[in-house]
Order: C-alpha cells, then structure tokens, then sequence
C-alpha cells in the first residue's frame, strides 16, 4: 500500500475513533439511586440519567387533565421530586420500584420516560433499609 | 409413548447421529477413505429426521396441552388460539434452540447434496456436524426443551403476551434463523478451504447460501421491525435495544461478506478479506444468541446464573478462533498481490466492507461498554440511543454514497467516461440536497433526499447502460432483465436507498401529542380532527380488551385497544396504525375512566415516509428472490453431473 493510502486510512480510524470514544462518553446514561445523585449533584446536571427508587407513599399526584406525574422517588435515605409529563403506566402505584429516565433541571428531576420494575416477588423495603439494599432490590426486581 | 419420551429419544438420537456424522467426516478427512465419507453422507437424513421427529414433540406436547413438560408449563395456556401454541416452540430459549438445531440439521443436508472434492466435502460435513453436536449437547443437557415437572400444574400461563399481539410474531424469529443458520454453510466452505488449501472456489460454490442467509436475515430484521412498530406501542421501530443490535452486527457482516465475495468470484481477489469476513458474520450469530439468552445484558452477574451463557461464548469462541486461527496459518498463500486502484469497483466494494465492518464493530462496542463499565467501574449505565445514531448516520450516509458510484466503476481502474456519470451524480446529489434545504427540511434530511435521487439517477444509468448495450448487439432490450443478478441488485440497491430516506425522515420529523379527551370531546391535531366516542370492553377469553371509539372524519372510526392478560400485571397497548403515502398516523389508547368510561388520555404519533420503509424491506426481499430462483435451479441442474 502506498503512504498516502496509509495516511488516508489513518484519518479515517482516527475520526471513527474519536467518534466513537467521544460518543459514548457523552451518550452514557448513568444509573443512580437518589442518594448516589445528592452526593455528586453537578456531575449529573443537564445530563440524561435513570433514577431508580421506590415510589414514596403519600407523594403520587396526577392530574389527567394537564398529563403531568408528580411523585417523590425514594431510596430510604434520599428523596428527588419527580416531575414525569404522561400517562402513569398501568402498573404504577406507591411504594413501587420504577425507574425513571430524564434529567435534572432546577431542582426538579424531569422524567421523559418511567418504567416500572415489575416482579410477582416484590418487597416492600423495610425502614432504616440502606441504598446498597434498595438498589439490589431494584435491580433484582426486573 | 409420551411427548416427553419421544423428544428426548429424538433429541438424543439427532445428537448420536451428529457425533457419529462428525468423527467419520474426520475419519474420512485424515485416512483419505471414501467408505469414511459415504458414512458421514449417509447420516445426514437420519439426524434431520431426528431433529424433526423432536420438534415435532415439542408440538405434540403443546397440542396436547402436556404440562408436564416444563416448556409446555411456562410456555402455553389452554386459551391459546390454536396459531399461537403451533408458534409457541419458538416463544422461548429452549424450544427456540431446537428450532436452530433443526434448521441446522435441514441445511446440513440440503448442503451435503453438493457433489464436492471428497477433502472438502469430509471438511464441511465435519464443520456443519460440529455445530449440530453443539446444539444437540446444548438440549440433550442444559437446555432441555423436554424437562419434565413432577407436580404439573393443571393450565399454564402461555407465551410472553407481547408474542401473541401480532402474527408477524410467527414468521420473524423463523426468517431471522434461516438466516443466522444459513451463515453455517459459507463458514463451513470456508474452514474446508483453509485447511485444504484451496482458496478460490468455495465463495462461487456458496453464492446461494450467501444470499439466502442475507435474504432471511434481511426479511427477518425488517418483519422485527414492524413489530416493534406495531405492538410495542412507542411509535418507534428501532430502539437500540441490544436484542436488535445482537440481529443487526450478524446481517452487517453478512452485507460486508457480500460484497467482497463479489470480486473474488469476478476477479479473484480479496480471499483472506472473504475468509474474516465469512467466520465474523458466522460468530456473530453465535454472539448474538449469547447476548440476548445468557442475561447478561441485564447485568455482568446474570451471566454466571445459567449454563447457556457460558456455553455459547465458549462456542463464540471456538467458531472465531477456528476460522481466524486458519486464517493466519494460511495469510501468506491468500494474500493479494494483484494491484487495483482504489477508484474501481474492488476499491469500491472493500471500502464499503470497511463501513459494513465498522459499523457492526461500533454497535459491537456500544452494546458491550455498559459491561465493562460495570465490570470494571462498578458503575451502572446504559448507552443512549443518541451515541448510536450519532455514528449510525455518517457511516450510512457513506454507504449510500458508495451504493451509487460503485457499480459504475469498472474493475482494476477508472476509465475516463466514467467521470462523466460521477459528475453527474454527483450534480443529483447536491441538487437534490439545496432542493430539500429549499424546501425547508433539516440538513440531514436534505442530505438523504439528494442520496436517495443520486442513488436512482445511478440505477437508471446502470439499467440504461445494460439495455443499450444489448441493443447496440443488436438484441432484444428485454432481454437485460435476464441478468438476474444485476437486475436483482439494482432492485436492492433501490430499495436500501428508500429505506434510506424513510429512516431520515421518520427519525427527523415526528410528532407526538397527548390528551385526555371527555366524552364527546373533539381535538385538532397534526391534521386529525379527533372525536373521543366512550370506550367499549371486550372479553376475547385469553385476554380482556378495551378499547377507545375514535370519530377521526379522513379515516373512518379508529379504536386503539388497551389488551389486559391474566399473567401480565400491567395492561399492552394494541396501537391502531393509519398508513398514508406520506404520514402514519398512530392511534395508542393510553389510560381511561375504569368507572365510567367518562374520559380517556390519546396519544397520537404523526411519522413521515414509514409506509416506505415497509415497501423498501418488501423489495429488498423480491430483488434477493429474484437473484435465486434461477441460480437455485442451474445448481441442482450442475448437481446432477458427477463432480
């Protein structure tokens, strides 16, 4: 192969390279409990990430009129108010393990999709229970 | 006779037969003995008869409603329509396994019909039945689609609902193993070749399983596709998802492996390049199944749960190891040593592998970083689909660009008049881009209409090409669609370019909107006057359904449905799809009063050019049908004269 060949594939992998390694690492959404997020809270601003917790009880209002979810997501020791605009899915209700997808902006975690974790053998956690336990909790409850 | 016994007596023998079929294919390779070979041959049919005779179990229990087998208890309900429990075999790992198997143990046979060189015959038949003994072990041990309970329940849950929602659900996992098993054939030539040294023949004597699998594997994801869009209710059809990427890198190999197959079979030339590529798209598959059956996408630590993951990446291992260890015992004797520019029709062609390969490594690297990250980061995340469109629509749009100019340019170098079409396709393209600026569309779907009229104004310059120069030999024009294969490529080619401009525009321009709607209630939106009507329950005995009555004036009454299963604790949306040329209009039913029937929240997704999409995958099927018929036939014709 002559050099300019050479040097034109170089430029090629060097842009798919860079392409690659810079979009994944603005592309990749983190996983995070509530107090996984308090404790870094700058790193996560404006940028997509998936909270998972329980739905704390008491906290679920919805309005059908406006489409707009809010609830408070906890983790036993964090609490983040989520603000979801759509439907509840069907299996949403308090002191469910979801997971929400959005962004945080201004205080207020903005949901653009919310999953529900969904398992015929699921826990209420118990009080005092630490993040570790209701991240396995939720993890394990697919 | 119990199902149970026969499938496990069938699992068995196909098992033994494939043993046997393997050691006296090795037998007749290393002694040079034909008796070795006819042997191998003779067991072809058994262990196809084998493997039917378990499948075929596998429906009797389902038909028979046996729970007693633990597939038949996980997988099928009395209240199954009698479609769904005749589909239910491959509704889940086990009896989708035996479905591989048995179109593994189909194509072993179809392919040992071949008359080939008793080395390289032993050789495939040793490769094709080495698979079979992997499959075959897989069922006989850790994946038994005959498991027996010993409390039976007395009715089951039947398959994962979101199968039962549409009946494009039957044929898409069929389509995509055709595909993935067709892949074995090529590999097996391939390996024979490696190990006997002969480099040349094997990418012409494999043409047609090449292209079948690529058909299959076309069909298979374009049919996965429309259910997606169909059922999933998100008004997507491609979401990333691993499951889609573990399909995808398999037809991006097979695509690569295509086209480089093309010049050697023309030009002998790029054989090392055939064999990466062959035993890449093999592995894929294998690969493939590992991701979306061992659990490990969900996390690195479901992996080790089950057997079956690490079974298939041992396999995934082997097949790779196998077909890239011969090829760099053999590298020195492949290698090219004939010069070609890189502005012809090889050059043309290996750049568009590259992108093919690239690309399947990208969405390789994607899918697996959320593993490394957690392996080594403890650190949980996912990809985003941003990162894969991000480096999907570059290596598209180059793809694209390549799909039009390369089949004009002739072999080893440009010759001048060339130039003259490249200027003019490349005047379409721009002109076809500030057309669509003009018209206001975004930069990226600019880009794609200038791609799409570029690709045309190629197609029609090829096709006129063709027809002129059987006139100017003073023929009939007709008789250029007798070249099938360029016929059948230019169909293809045509249709990807669609699909190229269905995907750009209903990626760009796509509207979403949600309300709740009150009885009588009318809503103007995306060009649909909307009237909400009630909503009416239906009990259908295997599931309950409600749907929503849409007065929408243009068409008709619409009645998107909510489909309530006994085993699903949250409800499925069944969307209600308008197809027009230009906008699918897609009704989805999102939640409604459980009292009184009083309201209901509608969402309503307006995408443009998806209609297209479907059409484009329709005519990537008929122009790969239309390459084999007569191919499949002049083969059979060439099998019938003693090698």
């Amino acid at each position: 192969m002559k050099p300019k060949y050479l040097l034109g594939l170089l430029v090629i992998l060097g842009a798919l390279g860079y392409m690659v390694f810079g979009g994944l690492g603005r592309n990749l959404v983190y996983f995070l409990t509530p107090s996984e997020y308090l404790q870094d809270q700058a790193r996560y601003q404006n940028r997509p990430v998936r909270l998972g917790g329980l739905v704390k009880p008491g906290t679920v209002q919805y309005d059908k009129d406006r489409l707009e979810l809010r609830f408070v997501l906890t983790d036993g020791v964090a609490e983040v108010p989520i603000l979801h605009k759509g439907t509840p899915p069907g299996m949403f209700k308090e002191g469910q393990g979801v997971v929400v997808e959005g962004r945080f902006q201004g205080g207020v975690f903005q949901g653009t999709n919310l999953l529900v974790k969904h398992s015929e053998t699921y826990q209420a956690p118990k009080a005092g229970w630490t993040p570790e336990e209701v991240r396995k909790l939720i993890e394990e409850a697919k | 006779m119990t199902p149970a016994l026969l499938g496990n007596l069938s699992v068995s023998l196909a098992l033994a037969f494939s043993l046997l079929g393997l050691a006296l294919a090795l037998l007749a390779y290393l002694q040079g003995d034909g008796r070795f070979l006819r042997g191998a041959r003779a067991l072809v049919l058994p262990a196809f008869l084998a493997a039917l005779a378990a499948f075929l179990a596998l429906e009797w229990a389902l038909l028979a409603h046996d729970f007693s087998l633990a597939y038949v208890a996980r997988n099928h309900s009395t209240k199954d329509p009698l479609w769904v429990t005749l589909v239910t075999p491959w509704a889940a790992l086990e009896g989708s396994i035996l479905l591989w198997g048995l179109l593994q143990t189909l194509y072993t046979l179809l392919a040992s019909r071949k008359p080939l060189d008793p080395w390289r015959a032993s050789l495939v038949l040793a490769v094709l039945y080495g698979i079979q003994v992997f499959f075959f072990g897989v069922m006989a041990t850790i994946a038994s689609p005959f498991q027996t309970l010993p409390n039976p329940p007395q009715d089951g849950v039947g398959p994962n609902p979101l199968l039962q929602n549409h009946w494009m659900m039957a044929v898409h996992p069929v389509l995509m193993y055709l595909g993935f098993v067709g892949l074995s054939v090529p590999y097996a030539y391939a390996v024979a070749a490696m190990v006997a040294r002969r480099y040349q023949t094997w990418v012409e004597e494999t043409r047609w399983w090449t292209l079948i699998a690529w058909g299959f594997l076309t069909a298979g994801k374009v049919a996965g596709m429309w259910w997606s869009y169909e059922v999933l209710g998100w008004g997507g059809y491609w979401a990333w998802d691993p499951v889609e990427n573990a399909s995808f890198v398999p037809w991006l190999l097979a695509t690569a492996f295509l086209h480089t197959a093309l010049v050697q079979q023309t030009r002998g030339a790029f054989k090392a390049w055939n064999f990466a590529f062959v035993t890449l798209a093999f592995a894929a598959t294998v690969l493939g199944t590992f991701l979306t059956r061992s659990g490990v996408i969900q996390s690195v630590h479901a992996f080790a749960e089950g057997p079956v993951g690490p079974a298939f990446l041992g396999f995934f291992l082997l097949a790779t190891g196998l077909g890239l260890g011969l090829l760099s015992r053999v590298s020195r004797e492949v290698r090219d040593t004939a010069l070609f520019h890189p502005f012809s029709r090889e050059g043309a062609l290996l750049l568009g592998a590259f992108f093919f390969a690239g690309w399947a490594l990208v969405v390789v690297l994607g899918t697996f970083y959320p593993l490394l990250v957690e392996a080594f980061a403890k650190a949980k995340v996912s990809v985003g689909a941003p990162f894969f469109n991000q480096v999907s629509a570059p290596l598209g749009a180059g793809i694209l660009l390549l799909m039009g100019v390369g089949p004009l340019l002739p072999w080893r170098r440009p010759r001048k008049e060339v130039f003259r079409n490249l200027y003019l396709l490349l005047s379409v393209l721009a002109l076809g881009t500030l057309l669509g600026l003009l018209r206001g569309y975004t930069l990226g779907a600019s880009l794609a209409v200038g791609l799409f009229l570029y690709n045309a104004a190629a197609i029609y310059l090829l096709a006129r090409e063709g027809v002129l120069a059987r006139v100017r030999a003073g023929l009939s024009p007709w008789g250029f669609l007798a070249n099938r294969r360029r016929v059948g490529s230019l169909v293809v080619h045509f249709a990807v370019a669609l699909m190229g401009l269905g995907i750009a525009f209903s990626q760009t321009y796509r509207l979403e909107s949600e309300k709740t709607l009150y009885r009588g209630e009318a809503w103007e939106v995306g060009g649909v006057r909307l009237t909400f009507q009630g909503v009416r329950a239906l009990d259908e005995g295997r599931r309950f359904a409600v749907e929503a009555l849409l007065g929408t004036g243009r068409f008709g009454e619409v009645r998107p449905r909510l489909h309530f299963y006994p085993q699903m604790n949250s409800p499925l949306p069944a969307p209600k799809v308008i197809y027009t040329p230009g906008n699918d209009y897609y009704f989805l039913l999102m939640d409604f009063d459980r009292e009184k029937g009083e309201w209901a929240s509608i969402r309503l997704i307006v995408t443009p050019l998806v209609f297209w999409m479907w059409v484009a995958g329709a005519l990537m099927a008929l122009g790969t049908l239309y390459i084999l018929w007569p191919v499949g036939r002049a083969e059979e014709a060439r099998g019938v004269s003693p090698a």
